[in-house]
């Protein structure tokens, strides 16, 4: 704690404080404000937050500025912090989300009578845990190494990244805790009720500056490709956001608000923001990642710059016209959904050109990908990206919707994306950064990141059969006619031919949650390794010369 | 060269930023905006009724506790949907829904014309145990709905952010709020007669929970459940009536 | 600056830039990506002109096909239940005693009533329609209301203590919370009510059995009647039979005379189209006890 509060100069620890008494301030007065409210408990958390963040930033206070030698180094302690947290939402969303699926297979599972244990409030912990608190937390991660790495210039000062950061994994927090109390919009994947959502704002804005400033100091005269996908990322969310989440509180001292569209247009929007979530949460972002992570771990140049452009291009327009195709044969006008089926197919072009683009540079280095597990996980990313778009397009089609529209395909489909691509593209990311980070070789045990990926793959493959498999049969018990031409099947018959599914998909998901575990305790033992070591020698950072290249990076 | 056009603007951060923003922005509006201006997207339902604040409150805990995670209400207009869950869904019917709770996982049965399926005790044992009533399912219990006192004070606050976004519920409603959520579910008040003049005589006036001398949170919930797929007549009427299974 | 290395692996030259170590190949475009795009453009501008796509600030383009899913589902509806007609006239126009007599048509029949029932009445009467604490058991044919296919079929389409206006109408009065009834004479009347059906007897019952026939002579008869074997005209059941709607213990049975009971079996009249309820009853009718 001393360390980090130790590289902010005195002025950003006193803006640290000063924002953090804010925050304290706003935490109590929710807390004043919502009594009898469930808002009341969201202003502790708030008010518990800043206090302890704001005695670890006291402890540091007296700590000796950092000298203006720091200006030849990148800055990457923000990064650090955001790995270690990346692994702990990874562990604990995925830990929920096997819970959640043990539910479905043994209902009575639920161990106390209480709202909080109920699958209702655990669900959106599972997929805001696994969305926000672990794709996120990668994601700003990896942005703050790439963005400096890319430009060969620091980020512009020591608190913003610290904002973003601390302030984001507030955002989760405040989500997270909020949904344990019922505190939800019901809106899929903008669960958080206004407060947050206007904080959110807030640390975005200030996320987006913060990219500006330093693309405004970059030495490269192109901005690299990861970044356009950073970018897309970072503005699409803000404008998707903004727009999905316009609401009115019922008061200033109530968590629950009242969305401002209603029915028709409403669903439009929420699955507008839905769709493009995916696409520039958990497609751009990680396809940011993936630009840089994996050219430079197979040691190859990209594949094609020119692929590059129309991918990012395409993805970036024909996505935002797909969202419809999550209301296909609703009370959405049939015009909008002919969009939505139309666009989503053309999506599939510029999504396999990246997908290719990615395993295309792997040409020259396919020794590499059978040697090295970590070239592996992103291998098996871009593999997955693949799969999980061609899927999505094919269910965009109106009959193939009619079929898998709110069954466990859906879900299937999802946690192909899910797991296959963004959490594989991440460990394989996180793998490649640790050892960078912490200024080692490598990780702390190569072996176990070999155990990891074969948990992760085969954990995957079972999940995914398992959801293809039921969903496909719900679909079509739904709709199965007697000869005499009336339903075969009745609601309940397909509840009762789920549960075996239901126990494979909870076993896939420890099999994944295992993996996660192990790259958790294996990060863990590089640190450390990496803090014993350094106790042993100098203490300083490895300085960045001209070429701006660190020690095996 | 296209490319030749993009060396240069991936030179210029600011370019870019509007390029994106630019490109990302016609889906989005070409899509919603005309769902305001094209008449024939909600259909026109002379007879739709508001909810009661008792409803309001009952759907707000259905949001609370994550029914949408598991139920539609939304039938498509879908042969086998129309036949075992009756007339597809109009827009009009959740033109008050803020948000609409459409849903997108069906792990449990579509709700959208649960409304008067079952009775009032089916629905408060049936949250309170689902296994009790019906051995196969695998939805969780929610004992505390008949434990816990709905609170009621604020109601009229509820009303008055409603209509700050477009429900038409009048001065009347929104100053009555807390009194007509306790008249609806203790039928032999004082309060009860509001209800119905206010909301309309067909409005149910019971105690939901079976017990007249708490209002609970089941009683919100089960008012809620018994009135979806009811506020209107307008499906059933445009929809030769679902032709049997 | 932009002048590009030639990768030693492809051939290819890159573009001359460099981050922090990655290079990018000038290599273009492969032919089948715009190849795909075109048909994927293709495709979709035939589904453009075919149906319903753009909007046009007050209405939107109608496409040549004059396709609406609206239309189309009514359509599907309609025909399917003309094309079920074959039997469901014969349904509709026969009556109950022809039917079951005819094996092909019940076989019908009984398939599309297993998945209504399920679908409709299990939530309460259970899958098999055994019914449960307060849902009665349709296989055992002990009715309440009576058995005969056109007495089901009244039950089902107007409901028990139901919101139509000519439900049928049942209750068991509460003798105990309506003070008609000491506790000690319900204690008695209990123990009377269940020696009827031959349970064994709580501890004490025995001395109240004699005091509880009294109080059922002068309480229950006028509706569960003098022997007991309940009312089909009232709903009330029958007394000295192995059923219990209710459960069978003595608090059960305490609780229904003290409190009082009153069922609610909603109607589907409202609900279901007189041809469902139709199959609902001969599938009801048709049950077969199940063994205990
Ligand atoms: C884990 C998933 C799950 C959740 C969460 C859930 N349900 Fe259910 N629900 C089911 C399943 C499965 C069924 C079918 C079996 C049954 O009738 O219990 C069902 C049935 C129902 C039915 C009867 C529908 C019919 O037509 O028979 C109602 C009403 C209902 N649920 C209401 C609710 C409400 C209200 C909530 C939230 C407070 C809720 N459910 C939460 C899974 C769920
Ligand atoms: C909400 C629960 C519920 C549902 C759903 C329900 N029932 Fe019932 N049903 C009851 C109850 C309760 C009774 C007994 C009423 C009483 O106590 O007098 C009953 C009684 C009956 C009876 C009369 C039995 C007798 O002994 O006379 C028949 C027949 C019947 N139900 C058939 C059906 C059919 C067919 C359906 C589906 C279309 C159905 N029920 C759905 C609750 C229900
Ligand atoms: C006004 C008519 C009426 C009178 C008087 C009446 N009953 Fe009933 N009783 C009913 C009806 C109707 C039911 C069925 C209630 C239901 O199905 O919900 C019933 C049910 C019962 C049951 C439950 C049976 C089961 O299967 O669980 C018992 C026990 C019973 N009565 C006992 C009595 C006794 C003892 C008395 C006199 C002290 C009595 N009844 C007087 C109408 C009456
Ligand atoms: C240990 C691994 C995991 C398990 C066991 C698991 C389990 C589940 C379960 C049981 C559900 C609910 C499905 C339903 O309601 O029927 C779910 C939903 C979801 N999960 Fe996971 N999950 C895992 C990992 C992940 C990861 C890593 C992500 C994202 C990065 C993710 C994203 C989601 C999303 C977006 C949903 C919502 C799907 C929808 O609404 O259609 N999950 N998951
Ligand atoms: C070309 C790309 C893709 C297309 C066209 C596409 C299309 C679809 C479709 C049609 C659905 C089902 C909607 C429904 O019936 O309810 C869906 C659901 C979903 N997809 Fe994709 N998909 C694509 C890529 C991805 C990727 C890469 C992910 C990454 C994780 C992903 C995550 C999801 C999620 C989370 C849902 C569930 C939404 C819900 O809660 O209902 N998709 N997608
Ligand atoms: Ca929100
Ligand atoms: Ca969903
Ligand atoms: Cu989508």
């Amino acid at each position: 704690m001393v360390r980090l509060v130790s590289g902010m100069t005195v002025t950003e620890r006193q803006i640290a404080l000063v924002v953090l008494l804010a925050l304290s301030l706003i935490g109590l007065a929710m807390a004043a404000g919502g009594r009898g409210d469930p808002m009341g408990a969201q202003g502790f958390v708030v008010l518990v937050f800043s206090v302890g963040l704001a005695f670890a930033v006291m402890a540091g206070y007296y700590a000796p500025e950092p000298d203006e030698s720091r200006l030849t180094r990148y800055y990457d302690d923000p990064t650090k912090v955001g790995i270690v947290l990346t692994v702990i939402w990874a562990v604990v969303g995925m830990a929920v989300g096997v819970w959640v699926a043990s539910l479905l297979a043994w209902p009575e599972l639920t161990f106390v009578d209480q709202a909080w244990a109920s699958f209702g409030r655990l669900r959106p912990v599972h997929t805001s845990g696994v969305i926000f608190g672990f794709g996120g937390n990668a994601l700003i991660a990896t942005s703050f190494h790439v963005l400096q790495r890319t430009s060969r210039a620091r980020l512009p000062d020591q608190f913003t990244p610290w904002f973003v950061l601390i302030g984001y994994n507030l955002f989760c927090i405040v989500a997270a805790s909020g949904y344990l109390m019922g505190i939800t919009q019901s809106k899929e994947y903008a669960e958080p009720e206004w407060y947050a959502d206007i904080w959110l704002v807030i640390v975005w804005v200030v996320y987006f500056l913060l990219y500006l400033r330093t693309l405004a100091r970059r030495k490269e005269p192109h901005i690299y490709v990861a970044n356009w996908y950073y970018m897309a990322f970072i503005l699409v969310v803000a404008v998707l956001h903004i727009v999905n989440n316009l609401a009115v509180p019922v008061s200033w001292g109530h968590a629950k608000s009242y969305s401002l569209f209603s029915g028709v247009q409403d669903a439009m929007t929420e699955w507008w923001y839905g769709h493009n979530a995916v696409a520039f949460f958990l497609t751009s972002g990680f396809l940011g990642m993936m630009y840089y992570y994996l050219p430079k771990r197979a040691g190859r140049p990209i594949f094609s710059y020119r692929l590059s452009i129309i991918s990012f291009w395409g993805i970036t327009f024909f996505y935002m016209w797909a969202g419809s195709h999550h209301l296909h044969y609703t009370a959405l006008p049939q015009w909008v959904q002919t969009l939505g089926m139309s666009f989503s197919i053309m999506l599939l072009v510029p999504s396999w050109a990246s997908a290719g683009n990615a395993l295309a540079t792997l040409n020259g280095a396919w020794h590499k990908v059978r040697d090295d597990a970590v070239l592996r996980f992103m291998m098996v990313a871009a593999v997955f990206y693949g799969l999980s778009t061609f899927e999505g397009s094919f269910m965009a089609i109106r009959p193939v919707n009619s079929l898998s529209h709110y069954t466990d395909w859906t879900v299937g489909h999802v946690h192909a994306g899910a797991l296959g691509w963004v959490a594989m593209i991440t460990f394989g990311s996180l793998y490649a950064l640790v050892p960078w980070m912490w200024k080692r070789e490598t990780m702390y045990s190569p072996k176990l990141i070999e155990v990891h990926f074969w948990l992760a793959l085969a954990g995957t493959i079972v999940y995914v059969f398992a959801m293809w498999n039921s969903g496909i049969i719900q679909g079509l018990m739904w709709r199965t006619y007697n000869d005499g031409g009336t339903l075969a099947y009745s609601f309940l018959d397909s509840v009762e031919a789920m549960h075996p599914y239901y126990i494979a998909r909870a076993f896939g998901g420890l099999l994944f949650l295992s993996g996660a575990v192990v790259c958790a305790s294996n990060v863990w033992l590089t640190i450390r390794a990496a803090q014993r070591e350094r106790r042993g020698e100098t203490g300083t950072d490895v300085p960045i010369v001209a070429g701006a290249m660190q020690a095996g990076e | 060269m296209p490319e030749f056009f993009h060396r240069k603007i991936e030179r210029n951060a600011i370019g870019f930023v509007l390029a994106i923003v630019g490109v990302a922005s016609i889906g989005g509006f070409v899509e919603i905006a005309p769902l305001f201006t094209i008449h024939q997207t909600v259909e026109d339902a002379p007879d739709m009724r508001l909810y009661t604040p008792l409803e309001l409150a009952g759907r707000n805990i259905y949001i609370r506790e994550g029914c949408y995670a598991c139920h539609s209400q939304m039938i498509r207009t879908l042969r086998d949907e129309v036949e075992r869950y009756g007339p597809y869904s109009l827009a009009v019917e959740s033109k008050y829904d803020h948000p609409m709770l459409w849903g997108s996982k069906r792990t449990g049965p579509d709700l959208a014309r649960i409304g008067d399926k079952y009775s009032d005790a089916w629905h408060v044992r049936h949250m309170i145990n689902p296994r009790d009533v019906v051995p196969e399912s695998i939805m969780p219990r929610y004992g505390w709905l008949a434990r816990n006192e709905l609170r009621v004070d604020d109601l009229g606050e509820h009303l008055a952010a409603q209509r700050d976004v477009g429900v038409p519920y009048t001065q009347a409603m929104v100053d009555n709020a807390t009194r007509d959520a306790y008249g609806q579910a203790t039928p032999d008040s004082d309060a009860a007669a509001g209800v119905s003049e206010r909301y309309g005589a067909a409005t149910q006036v019971r105690a939901f929970d079976g017990d007249p001398s708490r209002v609970t949170e089941m009683d919100a919930l089960v008012a809620y459940l018994q009135i979806l797929g009811r506020l209107t007549e307008a499906p059933y009427k445009q929809q030769s009536t679902a032709a049997g299974e | 600056m932009d002048v590009g290395k030639q990768d030693t692996v492809t051939g290819r030259i890159t573009t001359g830039h460099e981050w922090n170590g990655i290079e990018e190949l000038e290599t273009p475009i492969p032919r089948v990506v715009f190849l795909f795009l075109g048909a994927a453009f293709v495709f979709a501008l035939i589904c453009w002109v075919l149906y319903p796509t753009w909007p046009l600030i007050w209405t939107y383009s109608k496409g040549l096909l004059g396709f609406d899913q609206r239309a189309t589902v009514t359509r599907q509806v309609e025909q399917a239940a003309a094309d079920r007609s074959v039997w469901t006239t014969q349904v509709m126009d026969k009556s109950y005693t022809e039917i079951e007599a005819d094996p092909a048509l019940m076989h019908l029949v009984t398939e599309t009533g297993r998945t209504l029932f399920i679908d409709k009445c299990a939530a309460c009467h259970g899958v098999n329609a055994t019914g449960g604490t307060g849902f009665p058991d349709l296989a055992a044919k002990a009715w309440l209301w009576g058995g005969e296919p056109e007495t089901i079929e009244e039950t089902i389409r107007i409901g028990i203590n139901s919101t139509n206006a000519d439900t049928r109408t049942s209750q068991m009065l509460a003798f105990g919370r309506d003070g008609m009834l000491q506790s000690g004479q319900i204690a008695d009347v209990v123990a009377y009510v269940r020696s009827l059906s031959g349970l064994a007897p709580a501890e004490g019952d025995a001395a109240r059995i004699e005091a509880g026939k009294q109080v059922f002579a002068d309480n229950c008869t006028a509706c569960h009647g003098e022997d007991a074997k309940g009312n089909k005209d009232v709903g009330a059941p029958d007394l000295t039979d192995a059923n219990w709607l209710y459960g069978s213990d003595v608090q059960a049975v305490f609780t229904t005379v003290y409190s009082g009971r009153q069922g609610h079996m909603p109607n589907w009249g409202a609900k279901l189209p007189p041809l469902d309820i139709k199959i609902l009853t001969l599938y009801v009718h048709s049950l077969k006890k199940v063994a205990p």
